[in-house]
C-alpha cells in the first residue's frame, strides 16, 4: 500500500471512530455558545432550511445507526470533494 | 462555537465577511501555487478528520459540550492558509448541509475558526520552537498554540456577539466573559489534543511536521 494510499484509508478509520463515538456517547448535551445564548434570551433565527438539520434525517431523529451512517457518508464526500477539488 | 443566524447584527456580519475576505483571497492564491503532491492526500485527510472531530461533543461544565475545532493540528501541519481553507470547507459544509453555524454569520464562524483558531496557534507553536528548540518546546508550543487560539477565537465570537446591539443586548464584556470562561476549559481539551498528536507526529511521522508550510514570509513559509 503506498503512502498515500495508507494515510487516506488511517483518515477513514480514524474519522468513522470520532463518528460512532460521538454519535453514541457524545452528543446528548447543549453545546457552549448555546448554552450563552440561552442564558442570555438570544435566539437564532435561520434563513436557509438546510437538507440535514443537526445532523439527522427526517423521519430517522433519534437514530444512532442513521446517524452514524449520514457522519461516515459525509466525512467521505469531505475527504474526495477535498481532495479532487485541491487536486 | 458556530454562530446561527440572528445572533449576530447584519453590519457585524458583513464586517466579518469582509475581513475574511482578505484571508480567503491570500489562502485560496497562495494556495493553488505552493501546496506539494505530499500534502494534498494530507489535507483532504485531516478536513474529514476534523469535520469528524467536529460532530464528538464531550461534555464540559454545567451540562455543555465542547468539541475540537482542529485548527491547531491544521496549521501545524499544512501551514496556516492551507489550514485556514481546510477550516473553511468544514464550516461550509456544516452550514449548509447541517445548520450548524449561519449562512449570515458564516464570515464569521470562519473569522473566529479558521482564521483565529488556525493562524494564532501556528505563530505561538513557531515562537515557541524558536525559543526552545527542544521536544519540549514543540510540545509546549502545540499546547500554547492551540490553547491560545481557542480562547482568543471565543474572545472574537464574544466581540462579535457583544457588538451586535440589535441582536444581543448585553455589552461586550459581558459576553467575552460568557465565551471566555467555557472556552478555556475547551482551550485545555485543544491544547491537550493538539500537544498529544504533534508530539506522536514528531516521534512516528516527523516528516508530516517538516513539510514546507504554506504561510507568510515572515513566518517562514514558502
Amino acid at each position: 500500500m503506498t503512502g498515500v494510499k495508507r494515510l487516506l484509508m488511517v483518515g477513514i478509520v480514524l474519522s468513522s471512530f470520532f463518528v460512532v463515538v460521538g454519535a453514541l456517547w457524545f452528543s446528548n448535551s447543549v453545546e457552549t455558545l448555546d448554552e450563552v445564548a440561552e442564558h442570555f434570551g438570544a435566539t437564532d433565527s435561520p434563513i436557509w432550511s438546510p437538507p440535514i438539520p443537526d445532523y439527522e434525517i427526517h423521519g430517522f431523529e433519534g437514530n444512532v445507526m442513521v446517524n452514524i451512517a449520514v457522519g461516515i457518508v459525509f466525512t467521505v464526500i469531505v475527504l474526495v470533494s477535498t481532495l479532487y477539488r485541491i487536486m | 462555537m458556530h454562530i446561527p443566524d440572528g445572533f449576530l447584527d447584519l453590519s457585524i456580519c458583513a464586517i466579518m465577511y469582509a475581513a475574511t475576505a482578505i484571508f480567503w483571497a491570500f489562502s485560496f492564491r497562495k494556495a493553488s501555487r505552493v501546496l506539494s503532491d505530499k500534502q494534498i492526500p494530507l489535507m483532504a485527510t485531516l478536513t474529514a478528520m476534523f469535520f469528524a472531530a467536529q460532530m464528538m461533543n464531550y461534555p464540559i461544565i454545567g451540562g455543555t459540550t465542547a468539541h475540537l475545532l482542529g485548527g491547531p493540528i491544521l496549521a501545524m501541519t499544512l501551514g496556516p492558509y492551507a489550514g485556514s481553507i481546510s477550516m473553511t470547507v468544514i464550516l461550509l459544509i456544516q452550514a449548509l448541509l447541517f445548520g450548524d453555524g449561519g449562512i449570515t454569520t458564516f464570515g464569521a464562524n470562519v473569522w473566529n475558526m479558521g482564521v483565529i483558531g488556525v493562524f494564532i496557534p501556528y505563530i505561538v507553536y513557531l515562537l515557541a520552537l524558536r525559543i526552545a528548540k527542544s521536544q519540549s518546546g514543540l510540545f509546549v508550543g502545540a499546547f500554547a498554540g492551540a490553547f491560545i487560539g481557542d480562547v482568543l477565537a471565543a474572545v472574537f465570537a464574544g466581540i462579535e456577539l457583544g457588538l451586535s446591539t440589535l441582536s444581543f443586548p448585553y455589552s461586550v464584556s459581558i459576553a467575552v466573559t460568557a465565551m471566555v470562561t467555557h472556552h478555556i476549559i475547551i482551550g485545555i481539551g485543544e491544547g491537550a489534543v493538539t500537544a498529544i498528536i504533534v508530539s506522536v507526529l514528531q516521534k512516528t511521522r516527523p516528516d508530516l511536521l517538516q513539510l514546507p508550510k504554506l504561510s507568510p514570509g515572515l513566518l517562514g513559509g514558502a
